[in-house]
This record gives structure tokens, C-alpha cells and sequence, in this order.
């Protein structure tokens, strides 16, 4: 397991650089903006692009910029969105708002949709069954930001339980907080919900019916118990990974419903890095969340020995 | 382990509750009072680019006047209002963005300031609030011309022998300046400032505002571009190529502008030419084919085969234009002393100009000192970076709190980033206790000290539904209608309709070449499409009298309304006394004459007249569509094949996205084809004419346009709110107008009577006359028709005369005025009803309370948290 796990790490740092140098090309690739040959600023904007390097080579600018990192964990200063503004901190700074709502989000759509997923599986082919399936495919098929608005209408506007926006500051564990970021944890969670329940019901389907089942329930387990000692382990195989995916994405904002809530988070941060042709922070995010995602691939991976020990990682058999 | 299980199960079931009571608990109000849109506050006005020298006003008066009612300093009155993108950055050296000026509103001060005309500050011959006066705010009192004494004891300045006034001017600082933690700001600060923001390292983005220019102040440009070259052209040097090489020139410093002649950049990026020696390929990305013809050239390219002695534009003009000399006149190490600012006196300044300046542009131009930093914190925020060309200076002055320091009525006082900003008054602004800083109520008559407002909140509020749904809750000071708001909001008594200075315009290809080339593409098919009918002046005339413009406003974008001229509503010619040009009988009779209004019908009435214009006839509209027809069948752009009276191809134009299709491109286009086809039913165009999205082309759309790949859009050009004039130079400007490639204004002559003398030459002189050239007419004689040169009648005409004929010539036609529309929250009102494009409708400055913040919350309270508008 050791070894395999440093040859995973070993392909992982691999594919990392590679994504790096990718990236790092591509967005300088882009056309920057034609500026206005009148404007009298032009020129000013050309020096600054010329004593920036950007018209070196893109190796030169690249070596420069893993030194930069390496040597002195420098990511270099955003030149267009927050001009001047040490990117690393920018990020930094952005996380927390973002961390926050969705860490919320998750603490209670798993248990949600994992339980009512058992539900379904346990009252299968009854009205609750049809009911939650139902419900799930309608709330899985409709994108999250239309939640946000309808949420934001009825419990904001109309019904006026909560502010229409995140609260400011970074009083995170605040009670105002708390109830400033309830529509916002609302409008990510009915699809997370909808989706560990429509997972959870399909695979619980299947193990209930599996003859160790009936071995477990002829052995003198209630069915309470074979369902949660047995029948709910085996469906973990697949959920898991779902749980490790939604842990992670607490790193990532979403663009919409950052947008909406006015959540000052990272949500957004790469598009606009793009749009803004802002280098340093699209190569921070990047990187980010390259590493961020490599590092989940390989987590999952080896979570699947622990949770079921007939898979073994590395063997060669 | 399975009861650690159990207790996590336990856990977390409890924290689904608790999230569950949580979310549900008894309404509170918000802690932070979430805001609107754009404030009222009166923009910066942009530099207009005619140098114009009005009169010094008298000194100012003491304010005097009724007894001051003083507000209550317990009661806390909180302008809150949104912004789709919040200042990230605020440094006044190197802001880039409107977005980021947005903190300047509340935090910075000038020397001289705008304020409404009243009892305090009288307007003679003005009712109050009808115009506005210039006050003193960081100056003590109005500049004093010292021209004379600054020539004799400042011979660096190079103040012109023959000048006696205009170029320099002192200014007596108020004595109780101070930043906003109480230290004095002293008139060394506003000398420092200014080197910081020129000095050359620094690479600032905003020294251009003060380096060049009418405004500008002597040497600034020497000392901000200490060591770096210059590119003359030989039009410039008045000489040519062969006269140089003759004269001892030598190819090694000969260079082309690679960016004025092939809107490319230079081979080294950094600037806009390359020597004539120098093959380096530079991509020209209006090529879209990597591999196509011309994808790549050099400086030698384009001299070789275009400027060059055996080039195709060799004695054409342009090898004379984009063709010169690199030299290196700025010294390098160019000492600040020399620059035209400096401290001459307990307190006072000195500035020296390179132009005379006076009057209304002085003291807000040219005495315009936003670059005023504090500068021991502005150097601590200075830091150098490594780059792959060697080391580059950033700064982070102005972007946190810790950061930031203020001079204005308000102080930043808490600021997340992309989240709020918030300001509350800043103790230390003079302001508060000048009264000179009052008014008297147009409504009550009572005289009150401006400024009201305590606090600023600022959200940031990304969608336009969230704004509308706090605004009705109270949240929000303002909101900003959106099309869909309009049906239900225009008639509300809190709807305000603001002007804007754009004009757009429809316009039409008139580019032959290119459009012959895209018929001949091998993709093109000329049996059911035609490009070329839209050159036709029948057939633009006919578009232009097909569409109803006020009921293309309320259909399309409500906020605008009908435009029928070149120059806006809202364009002022006589900045001291705030005089529109669109008022003027001048801009009245060029439409009524373009218009063919009888003024007769209107008992000679032409504010009647001119009202009645709606550019909309459908009777006119078929003849000219008829005429276009026969004429385009007799020059081949359209055949008749089935002889059924109809043409056998589609007119189409090709409509330049600059973006997705939007609803408001959507409704443009569809509006405009249902109006263009409805007026040619009858005709050889019915149901034949066609406007077409094109892909969505970002900021290329303009140069798509001008080079004649693209038909047509709704565009126009904003200018300057003050200086019309400068309009006229944009429309005959082949560098600058869409319809440069393929009309040029300098071939048609047009004769205009100026006092009693009639007066020829082309229109592109007469332009540039009007703009301070001296210009030759068709008799030989000279002329100068610029600010100060000739009376303001004679320039109104001459203005009008060139709007008329650029309406006659139908590269396009007028369309839309732009506009925008908003809701007044009922916490406040303003004080002033009418729209005035300089100072708005008083902005923060003027803007009264009918609540303080408790007393709204109580009030939104009693209306159920929603109230109606």
C-alpha cells in the first residue's frame, strides 16, 4: 500500500507540472486587450506589460515563476482584478466565505440524503418509495440557482426570515452569520440531497435483495440491524467516494450562488482571472485546484481498502 | 466503535435541528442594511479635448443668507446602495476601472468645487438650481494669475515671451487641512504627490492624466518619460523620407508606427512603432487565419512594401504619416524641479502650464489634484517585483483600510473585498463646518449644510432581482429600472429619468471594395443575398424614415428615448453658464432643416417645430424604397429573374455582436427588420430586407465595422458633457469614425455665412477650425474658429452647419438617445427635480432625509417590510 501510495504521489506530481506548464502557456496565449492607440494611457499599459516579462518566452516567464514559488512561496501579484494585491493572500482570504457555506451545506445533505435514500430502499414500490423518487428526480433536474432565486424570493423577500445576502465580516461562527448564510446552504443542498438519495436508494436496492441478507436475517438480526451492519456498509463502497467529492468541493465556490448571496468567496475567481487575462491569480487557482483534485483522486482510491477490505490496492494479482 | 457511531449519528442529527430553529427564529433586522445602485452623485467630467480659456469668476462672496439649521447629531442617516462590482483597488496613481473611482465620490476633496446656484451662491441671470457656480473647497480662495512673475523668476518654465497671463497661477491653501487621522496636509503633500505619481520607475497608470494635455502642467511629460524615445513622423518634422536621408539621416533612425498604420503593436511591445530595419514578425490578429496573408509582418514589411520609397503608398500621405524618426528628447534623469508645481509661499502653490489656462477649466481640469496621496504611507506600500525582464513597482496604497487615508467628508471604515465598503463621516473634512458648504432650500427656504448623510454603506449585489427585492424592502437607496420594471414603474412619483450623452447611431457599410470581396467569397450566394443595395442613399434614406425611434425606445430599452441628431441632449457649450447646445437656435434650425420641417406649420415657433420632428414617415419611407430598387436593379445589385416586381435577393447586413445575443439584441433586431420590411411592403424590398446577428465579436465589433467586414450596429460616441465642439472632429476623423475607410469628409466643401461673409472649405477643415486649427479657406484666407477665437454664435453655426451635413451624408442615422431610469427610495428625496448633466440632481452632497435610519426601519416595518412604488 506504501509504495503503491508513493507512486501514485510520484504520477501525481507528474501530471501536476504538466497541467502547470499547460496552463500556464494557454492563458498567455490569449490575446491581450487591443488598447486604444489614442488613449494616452496606452503607452503606460505597454511599458508595464513590457517590464512584466510578457513578451519574453513563455519558458523563461515559466522557470521564473516556479522559482519564484519554490524559493520564496511567491505566487506574484495580481496585475489586473486586484491590482498590486499579493495573489496568495487574495486566495487565502477568499477561502474561509467559501469553506464556510459549504461545509454547512454538507453536514446536513449527507445524513439527509443518505437517510432518506434508506428510506426509499427500505419502503420500496410503496408511496413513500414513489414520493422520494419522484421528488429526487425533479430536484435533481433543476440547476441550483433557480433554488437560489426561488429562496431568495420566498424566505428572503416575501416571508423576510433572513437577510438577502451573506453578513460581512468574518465573524463565521456568529449567529448572524449562521442565519445570513442559511438561503445560500439551502439552495446548494437540494441537489446533494437528491443525489446521495437517488444513490444511496439504488444501491441499498440491491444489497437488500442479496442472499447474505436473508442469511443475516435467518441468523436472528432485526432487519434494522442487517440493514445498517451489513446492508448499508456494502452500499458505503460507492457513496463514499460522493462524500469524499462534496468534503472537497467545500474548497471550490460556485460561481451562481456566490453571486447571488454576495458570498465574498473563491467562486468565480478563475473565470474572471481568465477573463481579466489576470495571470497570477488563474496560475494560483489553477495549481490549487489541480493539486486539490489529484490529492482527492488518490484519497478516494486508497478509501476503498479500508472500507471494503476484498479491495486491495497495488496488487499485481 | 459503534457507539462512537451512534453518538456521531446523534451529533449530527442535533446540528440538523439546531441549523433548522436556527434558520427559523424570530425575524431581526439585518445588522448590515443592504444596498442600491448607482448613487446620484455627480461624475468627474471627462477632459474635453478643445483647450478653452473662460473668464476668471469675482471672488466669492462670504456665504451669507438665513440662519443655518443645524442637523442632529444624534440621528444617524445612512445612504445604502449597491454596486455590481465593488473597488479592489482605490490607489488614485494607478486605478483603472470606474468601479474603483466609486471611492474617490466620498473620500477625496479639490481645490474648487461645483455647487448649485442659490441665495449663497448666486448665478446671475440663473434661477437657483437652475446652473451651478465653482466655490473654493481645499483652496482658500480663487487662483491668482502670476504669470509675469513666475516668467521672470522661472526661466526653466519657458513660459512664452509674448504670454502675460494664463500660464501660471497661485493657490492659497485653507489653513485647517488635514488627512482624516488630523494630521495637516500641507502644500508640499499636493508637490510630492505629483512626483510620485510621474515619476518614470513607477510606471503609473494614471500619470498620463497629468503628463500630457491641454492641462498639463509644465515638464510634467519630460520627468515622466525621462530617457525614453519618441516617434516624430515626417509629416510631423515637416520633411519627407528623401529630404531626411539627404540631409544626413540615416535608415537606422527611421521608423514606422506600426500601430497607427497596421493597428499592430511594435516588435518589442512596449511601443507602437519599429525601425525600418528591424524584420521582426508581429501578429496581426485581424487575421484570423494564422496562415493567411499578411498574418504576420515586421516594421521592414510594412516599409518595404507600403511606406517605403518603392512601396504602394509611397507619395500617398500615409508614408508622410506613419513614417518618422525616433529620437530620445527626454533627458534622462530629468529632475522634478523642474516640473511646473511648487510650493511658493506659507501654504500656497504655484502651477505653470503649458497652455493658458482660465476660468471654469482651470479650476477644475487644471487645478485637478486627485493624485494627492499621503505619502509616508504611500512609500511603505511600495514594493518591487522580479519579473523575467528585470524588476517591476507595484504598490498596495489604497487597498485596505490600513491602506487608505482620506480627505473628503467621508472615511472608509470597514471594506471586505468584494463583499462592502462603508464610510462615516470623516471628522477632520473642513467641510462640516464651512459654510460655504450650505444651501437654501428650494421647498421649505430654509438653509441647511449639505451633506445629510452620516454613513455610506455600499454592497456589493451581483443580480439585479436581488437589488429590486431590497430596494422594495427598504434596503436600498435606489434602483435601477430594468426593461421588464418599466411598464409598471414609469409612472411612479419616486421614477427618475436621467440623459445620458450617447447617441446611437444605425449605421450603414459604405465600404465598396470590401463589400465586392465578400460577394465574390466562394461562400457567398449572390443569386438570393445582396450586400451592396445598403451604398445606395435611397435605400439608407429609407431605412432611416422606416423606423418609429420613440416606439423603438419604449419596445426595446425604455430607458432611452428617440435620438434625431448628432449631438445629445445633454452636451453643454457654455460651461460657465451651463448652457446646453441643444438649445440653441443653431442645433433647432439644422433639424428642422434636415427634417424638411415647414416652420410655417408652426407659426414660426421652433422649439414647436423641432418638437414635432419624429424622423418616422412610411409614406416617404416606400418612395425611397421604390427608388432604391429601380436604382439597384439598374446597377446590378439585384435582379428580378421571375419578373414579379420583387428582388430575387435578401438585402442582408450583418449586425456586429459585441456579445451573446441578449434580450435587448433580440428586441433590436427584431424591431428593425419588422420596421424595415413593413415600410417596403408594396415595393421590390418587401419582405427582402434583413439585418443578421453576427457571432459575437468582443471589442473587435468597432474594427469590423470600419473595416467594412461588418454592416452595421447601434453605436455612437459619448464625448465630452462640455465640449461639444470636439464632436465634430470625431465624425470627420478618418482614424476615428466608422465610416473613415470609405468617406472622407475633406472631399466635399461647404459654405457657411460667418458674419455676413461667406466662408469655403472642406468639412474636414472646417472641423478641425472649429477645434483651435488654423485652417485655409477657398479664397486663400485663414482661419481659426476655436474656443476664444471667434464669438460663440459663429461656432454654434459652424457646429450645427457640420451636424446638418453629416446627417445629409447617411453613413447613419440617429436612432436612440441613451438613458437610464431609477426608483428614489422614500427615505430620501432630492432637492432638485430637473437633471443636470454636471451636477446631477445634487448627488449626496444635496440629498435630504424624510427618515433617519431608525425611524425607516419603523417605517418599512409598518408597511410589512414591502413597500410600493
Amino acid at each position: 500500500m506504501f509504495k503503491y501510495a508513493l507512486q501514485r504521489i510520484f504520477y501525481m506530481f507528474c501530471v501536476f507540472m504538466i497541467i502547470t506548464l499547460m496552463c500556464f502557456i494557454l492563458i498567455r496565449m490569449l490575446p491581450l486587450p487591443v488598447l486604444p492607440p489614442e488613449d494616452p494611457h496606452t503607452k503606460v499599459v505597454e511599458m508595464r506589460r513590457e517590464a512584466l516579462g510578457y513578451n519574453e518566452p513563455y519558458l523563461v516567464q515559466f522557470w521564473l515563476f516556479l522559482k519564484n514559488i519554490v524559493t520564496d512561496w511567491n505566487w506574484g501579484l495580481s496585475e489586473k482584478l486586484y491590482f498590486g494585491q499579493d495573489v496568495w493572500k487574495i486566495f487565502i482570504g477568499k477561502l474561509p466565505a467559501t469553506m464556510i457555506v459549504n461545509l454547512y451545506s454538507i453536514l446536513w445533505t449527507i445524513p439527509v440524503g443518505i437517510g432518506l435514500g434508506v428510506l426509499a430502499a427500505l419502503k420500496k414500490n410503496t408511496w413513500i418509495d414513489y414520493f422520494i423518487s419522484t421528488a429526487t428526480m425533479v430536484v435533481i433536474s433543476v440547476p441550483s440557482f433557480v433554488y437560489a432565486f426561488l429562496i431568495q424570493y420566498l424566505l428572503c423577500y416575501k416571508l423576510q426570515w433572513f437577510p438577502f445576502l451573506m453578513k460581512g465580516g468574518t465573524d463565521y461562527f456568529s449567529w448572524a452569520m449562521f442565519k445570513s448564510i442559511v438561503p445560500p446552504i439551502l439552495s446548494l443542498s437540494f441537489g446533494v440531497i437528491a443525489g446521495f438519495t437517488r444513490t444511496t436508494r439504488a444501491e441499498l436496492t440491491e444489497v437488500l435483495t442479496s442472499e447474505f441478507m436473508l442469511l443475516a436475517r435467518t441468523k436472528g438480526l432485526t432487519k434494522a440491524q442487517a440493514t445498517v451492519r451489513h446492508a448499508l456498509r456494502n452500499c458505503f463502497v460507492v457513496i463514499v467516494p460522493g462524500i469524499f467529492g462534496e468534503f472537497i468541493g467545500i474548497l471550490g465556490g460556485s460561481l451562481i450562488i456566490e453571486g447571488i448571496f454576495a458570498i465574498p468567496g473563491v467562486g468565480g475567481l478563475t473565470l474572471n482571472a481568465i477573463n481579466g487575462l489576470d495571470y497570477n491569480i488563474f496560475m494560483l487557482s489553477t495549481c490549487f485546484y489541480t493539486a486539490i483534485g489529484l490529492a482527492a483522486g488518490l484519497v478516494v482510491d486508497i478509501s476503498y481498502g479500508f472500507i471494503d477490505p476484498r479491495i486491495r490496492m497495488g496488487s499485481k494479482k | 466503535m459503534r457507539k462512537m457511531k451512534k453518538y456521531l449519528a446523534l451529533f449530527l442529527a442535533l446540528m440538523m435541528l439546531v441549523s433548522v430553529l436556527a434558520a427559523c427564529g424570530k425575524e431581526e433586522t439585518p445588522e448590515t442594511p443592504d444596498t442600491p445602485n448607482t448613487p446620484d452623485t455627480p461624475s468627474t467630467p471627462d477632459t474635453p479635448d478643445t483647450p478653452d480659456t473662460p473668464d476668471t469668476p469675482d471672488t466669492p462672496d462670504t456665504p451669507e443668507g438665513p440662519e443655518i439649521q443645524e442637523f442632529d447629531p444624534s440621528l444617524t442617516y445612512t445612504y445604502n446602495t449597491s454596486v455590481s462590482q465593488l473597488p479592489t483597488g482605490w490607489n488614485p496613481h494607478t486605478y483603472q476601472t470606474a468601479d474603483d473611482a466609486v471611492y474617490f465620490d466620498y473620500t477625496t476633496d479639490s481645490l474648487y468645487t461645483l455647487v448649485f446656484n442659490d441665495e449663497i451662491h448666486p448665478l446671475e441671470g440663473r434661477e437657483a438650481f437652475d446652473g451651478y457656480v465653482i466655490i473654493p473647497s481645499m483652496a482658500a480662495d480663487f487662483p491668482v494669475d502670476v504669470t509675469e512673475s513666475v516668467k521672470a523668476a522661472h526661466p526653466e518654465f519657458n513660459i512664452p515671451d509674448s504670454a502675460t497671463s494664463g500660464y501660471a497661477w497661485s493657490v492659497k491653501l485653507r489653513d485647517d487641512l488635514k488627512w482624516d487621522d488630523g494630521t495637516p496636509i500641507t502644500a508640499q503633500d499636493f508637490v510630492d504627490s505629483l512626483e510620485r505619481v510621474l515619476r518614470p520607475e513607477l510606471l503609473n497608470y494614471r500619470a498620463a492624466d497629468y503628463d500630457h494635455g491641454t492641462y498639463s502642467v509644465v515638464n510634467a511629460e519630460k520627468y515622466s518619460n525621462a530617457g525614453n524615445p519618441v516617434f516624430t513622423s515626417f509629416a510631423d518634422m515637416g520633411t519627407t523620407y528623401e529630404d531626411y536621408i539627404a540631409n544626413g539621416g540615416t535608415d537606422a533612425e527611421v521608423a514606422v508606427d506600426m500601430n497607427g498604420f497596421w493597428a499592430v503593436p511594435g516588435p518589442d511591445g512596449q511601443h507602437d512603432w519599429g525601425y525600418i530595419t528591424d524584420d521582426t514578425m508581429v501578429r496581426d490578429p485581424a487575421v484570423e487565419d494564422e496562415n493567411g496573408e499578411e498574418a504576420y509582418v515586421s516594421a521592414k514589411y510594412l516599409w518595404d512594401n507600403y511606406l517605403g520609397p518603392n512601396g504602394g503608398y509611397a507619395g500617398s500621405g500615409y508614408d508622410l504619416a506613419y513614417a518618422g524618426v525616433i529620437s530620445y528628447p527626454y533627458e534622462a534623469g530629468y529632475s522634478f524641479d523642474n516640473v511646473g508645481l511648487f510650493v511658493s509661499g506659507d501654504n500656497e502653490l504655484t502651477f505653470v502650464y503649458n497652455n493658458a489656462l482660465d476660468g471654469f477649466y482651470l479650476m477644475t481640469y487644471g487645478m485637478s489634484t486627485q493624485y494627492l496621496v499621503r505619502t509616508d504611507l504611500y512609500d511603505s506600500c511600495l514594493q518591487q517585483t522580479e519579473t523575467a525582464k528585470g524588476n517591476v513597482w507595484s504598490s498596495t496604497y489604497g487597498t485596505s483600510m490600513d491602506t487608505s487615508v482620506s480627505y473628503g467628508p467621508y472615511k472608509v471604515t470597514e471594506y471586505q473585498t468584494d463583499k462592502v465598503m462603508h464610510f462615516s463621516k470623516n471628522e477632520n473634512w473642513h467641510g462640516w463646518t464651512d459654510d460655504a458648504f450650505t444651501y437654501v432650500d428650494p421647498e421649505d427656504g430654509l438653509r441647511y449644510r449639505m451633506y445629510e448623510t452620516t454613513d455610506v454603506d455600499i454592497q456589493y449585489v451581483k443580480e439585479a432581482n436581488t437589488r429590486k427585492q431590497m430596494f422594495l424592502a427598504g434596503q436600498l437607496m435606489t434602483y435601477g429600472l430594468q426593461s421588464e420594471d418599466y411598464d409598471q414603474y414609469r409612472n411612479s412619483e419616486y421614477y427618475y429619468a436621467t440623459p445620458a450623452e450617447t447617441v446611437f447611431f444605425l449605421l450603414f457599410n459604405g465600404y465598396e471594395d470590401v463589400i465586392n470581396q465578400r460577394e465574390a467569397a466562394a461562400d457567398f450566394d449572390a443569386t438570393t443575398t445582396d450586400l451592396q443595395v445598403q451604398m445606395l442613399e435611397s435605400f439608407r434614406r429609407a431605412c432611416a424614415v422606416s423606423i418609429d425611434r420613440e416606439r423603438m425606445a419604449a419596445e426595446v430599452s425604455p430607458a432611452r428615448q428617440g435620438g434625431y441628431a448628432f449631438v445629445g441632449n445633454t452636451y453643454i457649450y457654455d460651461p460657465e453658464t451651463c448652457a446646453y447646445y441643444r438649445d440653441t437656435d443653431q442645433a433647432k434650425m439644422a433639424l428642422v432643416d434636415f427634417y424638411s420641417i415647414d416652420l410655417a406649420d408652426y407659426n414660426n415657433d421652433l422649439d414647436a417645430a423641432v418638437a414635432a420632428i419624429t424622423g418616422y414617415d412610411p409614406v416617404t419611407a416606400k418612395e425611397k424604397f421604390a427608388e432604391a430598387y429601380q436604382e439597384a436593379l439598374d446597377l446590378g445589385y439585384v435582379t428580378d429573374a421571375d419578373n414579379d416586381g420583387v428582388s430575387d435577393q435578401t438585402v442582408t447586413m450583418i449586425y456586429a455582436m459585441n456579445g451573446e445575443m441578449t434580450d435587448f439584441y433580440r428586441k433590436t433586431l427584431e424591431f428593425l427588420n419588422t420596421s424595415l420590411n413593413a415600410a417596403a411592403e408594396g415595393t421590390g424590398f418587401a419582405g427582402k430586407i434583413s439585418i443578421e446577428a453576427s457571432a459575437p465579436l468582443g471589442n473587435a465589433w468597432s474594427d469590423n465595422i470600419r473595416n467594412g467586414l461588418m454592416d452595421t450596429q447601434l453605436a455612437g460616441w459619448s464625448g465630452s458633457t462640455l465640449d461639444p465642439f470636439g464632436m465634430a472632429d470625431t465624425w470627420t476623423d478618418a482614424g476615428q469614425a466608422y465610416w473613415g475607410q470609405w468617406f472622407d469628409a475633406s472631399e466635399y466643401d461647404m459654405t457657411i455665412n460667418l458674419d455676413g461673409a461667406d466662408v469655403t472649405m472642406n468639412v474636414r477643415d472646417w472641423a478641425l477650425c472649429l477645434n483651435g486649427s488654423m485652417k485655409t479657406d477657398s479664397n486663400g484666407v485663414e482661419h481659426n474658429y476655436g474656443y476664444g477665437q471667434t464669438t460663440v454664435d459663429n461656432r454654434l453655426t459652424i457646429l450645427a452647419e457640420i451636424e446638418k451635413f453629416m446627417l445629409t451624408a447617411y453613413n447613419c442615422v440617429p436612432i436612440l438617445q441613451d438613458g437610464s431610469g431609477s426608483l428614489l427610495s422614500q427615505q430620501v428625496y432630492y432637492i432638485v427635480e430637473e437633471y443636470n448633466p454636471m451636477m446631477g440632481r445634487g448627488g449626496i452632497q444635496y440629498m435630504k432625509y424624510n427618515y433617519d435610519d431608525a425611524a425607516w426601519a419603523d417605517y418599512v416595518a409598518s408597511q410589512g417590510g414591502t413597500l410600493q412604488y
